[in-house]
């Protein structure tokens, strides 16, 4: 991306995506979507079509057989629409907007059939089963080992006993339960999804904006029944993804269609399609927490239902990831989780920043200032009294290290001096894991005026090339301008696990660090280095190694609330990651104010409106996420680093806590919310409450919304 | 049909309908700083200036941009004051929505090159970051305000050429 | 997106424009800033055969004070209308009507015509306008006629404008010394408004007009009646509101409930008038 010193492409225009990639003779596809939300396809009638298109219904991709990163339950084209949205039939034109008028002639017969729009619900004895026959595990490389139920709607059961949890509420001698819910929310990149696929002799070339190209490869060549070499997956820069645009989205149908058409074929998604091709998980989290009136934690139950909508996705990674987090930063010595990823007939849901963690870090850090109340203690005191510190064990049974929990605590705290005067404030304190086990590997090849670096990473926005380059610079002795950095590409990128979890600048680094030692000790030519994680947790106990290392972080919220509208005001917003070791403070700090501001969208106002399972504010005017007038007037955050200490991810760390952190504030003026988004109307009725008063509006529903589900489950 | 205007200070005439969208025009043109993200003109990306000021791409049609004057950041020399501001402030992640961001501030600026907090997060609020580099984008826009100031002639009320 | 052949009629005088206006009627759709009917077109809930553009109409894009008399040509953009000195001095709570807007950008494209005529509910300018007794001129080959704001929006982007007339200009009268709008957005600061409420008072008369509630703006002047002429202190301007928030049937969607918009419209009407009386 960077040419001259000083001249950045980023602002002369000269910046391509994953949307300008452009091939010979390529043709546009437009996708053929099911309007409900669970229907048999009867037929697909293309006669209408006009000639000169391609078209494919889901009869001429049956052979292909089913894909997923982690349960293999998808069809390229769907047989049965599982969703609103989901793909049934695609078309391929010389234009976009000719594919997108052949798209309106196909003719779908539908039969449809009772859909489930809730986890809870999803449940019942009598609900619909969306995927009668478990799916094929995976058994990706770095397999999570899923565990469906079936019979049911759960794709996957992550379990977590540590202790005997009973026996340990029984000696509490204070018991707080609380049921807490998130709603699905929409990434919205700004760059929509884009792929374009090519076949030539037999082998298929995919450009696509994506975070994963391996997986991606494995699940095109799965499906075509190819080698893994004959699938050449390509990831030019990404105008934002956030989680979006990782594994499978519309790379497969685009592979059916240009293999029918003999041509490249590409595809660009419009704003209304992104709400229907990947969000974050809507969830529904019950935390029990027993503690001694000093305040010593003794025993907590956190069990959550995870949305993951009509495929599994990473859904059971999410659910797993989510289910620990929720156990919190804390010493405590019984504990019991148990998280679900359960189907339904919404959009699928997938990897968002954070990947569960901000769901069950809501739950778990205001059942803390529940807990704090009915002790008669600081919320800040309950919570440092049972921090985890170096050489405690936490939950999974793994042994703590380097941990900071009580620095970044204590930072949230001294940033909005919460000791001088409590009211009005709030914090957060949460653990969240890295991707483990995983692999990364990368090579190093001097040239003439520096070196290549050749490494999977993906940019996205969030400057892992630009850690990258400084990294290998600093290795190698070169200015950062002399590593050139090609785009990911599976044919002569060395094999990383995927861009996602916080991890590339942390694992990139040590796998640098190694190609480098390789290069000196071979001549100074070239260099390979990989790293390799192993660990993963036993999916029935949760026990094992949930992460190589923690990322770990902090909040602290000062707000301020019209109790006649319920409008909240962020007065004042802090964010404190542990870094450990900082390769490219500018972009630590970004990716802080990203986390930091997405996080005040997650807060107080972003969720996707269903409505028997029809999206109903899939654009930009009706959905909204944070524009400039939204930051808080005092909006700060620090790193938190350590002389000798390794690198530590944060692209995500300061999302999850920025909730919870507000909710905490509005608790210590009497509001207890308990559902995301805290809109105005439920603040206002949060009021009420407190006031003893019905209320005008009550407590009605979610949200208060007529008629309106927010898509996440009562329990 | 050919609908001439004067593109990045060249003559032009684009081969379109006049119903065709500047949008897409501009891209087949090359100009691919200008994005389609949201179709709906409220987040920005596909900001252009017409006649110097901003409008919307994905809304404005070129039958209404005929004989005027058209402007994307690749119509800057790069080193425009604010351009250079961005870079030195490294005010974008991604830098899908950028363009959007230089030419607004560019036109915010000439108005007023020393613009508070509250004007220009009220000239910027139509344009949307999802990275989040709004600090970084505000203290870009008064770095380049702050040189830009020092170019404008006393009591001057005319606009700046572009 | 690309419509492929739609006719592109783009007179270059009013006369030219009534005159086209009348022959195609509701076949050719009229487009002035192209803001609204952009995103309907983007959006795919239209595909025009036929575009009456009023681009090149100079004459639309007058605006003048006569007789005390404001008159906005109906293809002033908004960003002119929030800039005009006379505008500001004279009717100070119209400029911000138009200012509070969108964005600059899109202030820069939107025009008086074009808001009044899209009828949006969520728009602010049709409100304000309404408070301020403000006329819309149609014209026709056989005439014009001025209609106030309350009888143009007949409802859900409705109005009464006929298939042979063009809205060419809005008067509005002297306003009074007092006038307020308030715009409440309930998610970001870039929202379109939850409630929204403009509010003018002089000697004669208080009108109190709530936006974004309904399909078109909400008047009761029976319920404004009560100030008669008093001065509005804290129990009369509690007394207003709670009679809006009887009257009012608010709609849901994504920025509201219907019982959080009567509620806040409540809080809202009172803090017009608390604003007014200050």
């Amino acid at each position: 991306m960077t040419a001259a010193i000083g001249v950045d492409a980023r602002v002369t225009g000269a910046a391509r995506y994953s949307v300008d990639v452009e091939r010979p003779g390529m043709l546009h596809a437009a996708f053929v979507r099911s309007p409900y939300a669970h229907a048999r396809v009867r037929s697909v009638d293309v006669s209408a079509v006009p000639g000169g298109c391609v078209a494919l219904a889901p009869a001429d991709v049956a052979d292909l057989g089913r894909y997923g990163c982690q349960a293999r339950d998808q069809r390229v084209l769907a047989d049965v629409a599982r969703y609103a949205g989901d793909v049934v039939a695609a078309v391929a034109a010389p234009t976009r907007a000719e594919a997108r008028a052949a798209a309106g002639l196909v003719a779908v017969e539908y039969e449809e059939l009772p859909a489930v729009f809730d986890a809870v619900a999803a449940l019942a004895p009598d609900a619909v089963l969306l995927h009668p026959e478990a799916a094929a595990s995976a058994e990706e490389e770095v397999s999570i080992g899923v565990r469906p139920v079936p019979g049911t709607n759960v794709c996957h059961r992550f379990r977590l006993v540590s202790g005997d949890v009973a026996a340990g509420l029984a000696e509490a001698d204070v018991v707080v339960e609380e049921t807490f819910r998130t709603p699905s929310a929409a990434h919205v990149p700004m760059e929509p999804h884009a792929a374009l696929a090519e076949w030539d002799d037999g082998r298929l070339t995919v450009w696509a904006g994506t975070q994963t190209p391996f997986n991606t490869r494995a699940d095109l060549a799965g499906l075509f029944g190819l080698d893994p070499e004959r699938v050449r997956v390509v990831a030019p820069p990404m105008g934002g993804s956030f989680g979006a645009k990782t594994f499978v989205r519309t790379e497969a149908v685009v592979a059916a269609l240009a293999r029918r058409a003999g041509r490249p074929v590409k595809v660009v998604l419009d704003r209304a399609e992104e709400f229907v091709t990947l969000n974050r998980h809507p969830a529904t989290i019950r935390v029990r927490v027993g503690a001694l009136s000093d305040g010593t934690l003794v025993a907590k139950e956190v069990d959550c239902w995870v949305d993951t909508g009509a495929y599994a996705d990473c859904g059971p990674g999410v659910a797993t990831k989510l289910g620990y987090a929720g156990v919190g930063p804390y010493r405590i010595p019984h504990v019991r989780v148990e998280a679900r990823a359960i189907y339904t007939n919404l959009p699928p849901n997938g990897a968002y920043r954070g990947y569960g963690a901000m769901q069950s870090v809501w739950a778990s850090e205001r059942t803390m200032d529940v807990l704090a109340g009915r002790l008669g203690m600081s919320p800040l005191d309950l919570r440092r009294r049972n921090l985890l510190r170096d050489g405690d064990r936490f939950a999974t049974g793994e042994v703590m290290h380097d941990v900071r929990f009580d620095e970044c605590l204590q930072a949230a705290a001294d940033a909005v001096r919460y000791e001088a005067d409590p009211r009005g404030k709030g914090l957060c304190v949460l653990l969240k894991g890295m991707q483990t086990p995983s692999r990364a590997a990368i090579a190093v090849e001097r040239t003439p005026v520096g070196y290549v670096v050749r490494s999977a990473s993906c940019e996205m926005g969030q400057g892992v090339r630009r850690s990258i380059q400084l990294m290998a610079a600093g290795l190698l002795g070169c200015e950062p301008g002399q590593v050139e950095l090609p785009d990911p590409d599976t044919d002569v990128s060395p094999f990383d696990t995927r861009t996602t979890s916080s991890r590339s600048t942390h694992m990139m680094g040590r796998a640098l660090a190694e190609a480098v030692a390789d290069l000196r000790s071979n001549g100074g030519e070239r260099g390979f280095g990989e790293v390799r994680d192993g660990g993963g947790l036993d999916p029935d106990t949760g026990q094992g190694i949930a992460s190589t290392h923690w990322h770990q972080g902090a909040a602290g919220a000062r707000v301020s609330v019209d109790e006649e509208t319920g409008r909240v005001t962020v007065e004042h917003l802090h964010g404190v990651a542990y870094a450990g070791h900082v390769v490219d403070r500018a972009g630590a700090e970004l990716q802080n104010e990203g986390s930091l501001t997405m996080g005040l969208g997650t807060a107080l106002f972003e969720a996707i409106d269903f409505s028997d399972g029809m999206v109903g504010n899939s654009n930009l005017s009706d959905y909204n996420v944070p524009a400039l007038g939204d930051l808080p007037g005092r909006f700060t955050h620090e790193l938190i680093e350590r002389e000798g200490a390794e690198v530590h991810g944060l692209g995500e760390t300061v999302l999850p806590p920025v909730p919870a952190a507000i909710g905490s504030a509005l608790h210590s003026l009497g509001l207890h919310l308990r559902d995301l988004p805290m809109t105005p109307e439920r603040v206002l009725a949060a009021v009420d409450a407190r006031d003893g008063r019905a209320g005008g509006n009550g407590r009605g529903g979610r949200d208060g919304r007529d008629g309106r589900d927010s898509g996440a489950g009562r329990a | 049909m050919t609908i001439g205007i004067r593109l990045n200070g060249r003559h032009t005439a684009l081969e379109c309908e006049p119903t065709d969208l500047l949008l897409d025009v501009l891209r087949d043109e090359g100009l691919t700083s200008v994005r389609e993200t949201c179709g709906i003109g409220v987040c920005g990306a596909c900001t252009v200036l017409l006649d110097g000021e901003p409008v919307t791409g994905c809304l404005t049609m070129a039958g209404h941009a005929r004989g005027r004057e058209v402007t994307t950041v690749e119509g800057l020399d790069g080193a425009h004051p604010v351009q250079r501001a961005f870079v030195a402030e490294r005010a974008f992640q991604c830098g899908w929505c950028t363009p959007g961001f230089v030419l607004t501030a560019k036109r915010l600026l000439e108005e007023n090159a020393t613009p508070s907090d509250a004007e220009i997060a009220e000239a910027l609020g139509g344009n949307l970051c999802r990275c989040g580099c709004y600090v970084r984008i505000t203290e870009a826009v008064r770095r380049a305000g702050a040189e830009m100031a020092k170019d404008v002639p006393p009591n001057n009320t005319g606009r700046k050429g572009a | 997106m690309t419509l492929g052949a739609v006719e592109w009629l783009a007179p270059s005088t009013l006369r030219e424009a009534i005159a086209v206006r009348a022959e195609r009627g509701e076949e050719a759709t009229v487009v002035a800033g192209g803001t609204f009917v952009g995103i309907l077109i983007n959006q795919g809930l239209l595909s025009p055969s036929a575009l009456l553009s009023l681009g090149d109409v100079a004459e639309l894009r007058g605006i003048e004070v006569a007789g005390g008399e404001l008159r906005l040509g109906a293809g002033v953009t908004h960003r002119t209308v929030e800039r005009d000195p006379s505008v500001r001095a004279g009717w100070p709570m119209l400029a911000r009507a138009f200012a509070v807007v969108a964005s600059p950008r899109v202030r820069n494209q939107a025009t008086v015509g074009g808001v009044l005529a899209d009828a949006d509910y969520a728009s602010d300018p049709p409100a304000a306008l309404q408070a301020l007794g403000a006329r819309a001129v149609l014209r026709s080959p056989d005439g014009e006629r001025a209609v106030p704001v309350e009888e143009l929006i007949l409802g859900w982007y409705e109005t009464c404008i006929r298939p042979d007339e063009l809205l060419v200009e809005v008067r509005v009268p002297p306003s009074p010394a007092r006038a307020v709008y308030r715009k409440f957005r309930s998610r970001s600061s870039e929202d379109r408004p939850c409630v929204a409420v403009a509010a003018a008072r002089d000697e004669a008369r208080l009108r109190v007009v709530v936006g974004a509630v309904a399909g078109r703006p909400q008047e009761f002047a029976d319920v404004c009646a009560i100030a008669g002429g008093r001065e509005i202190d804290a129990a009369l301007a509690a007394e207003i509101a709670r009679g809006y928030a009887d009257r009012l049937e608010p709609i849901a969607d994504a920025r509201g409930s219907a019982d959080y918009r009567r509620r806040v419209a409540a809080v809202e009407v009172r803090r017009a008038l608390e604003e007014l009386a200050a």
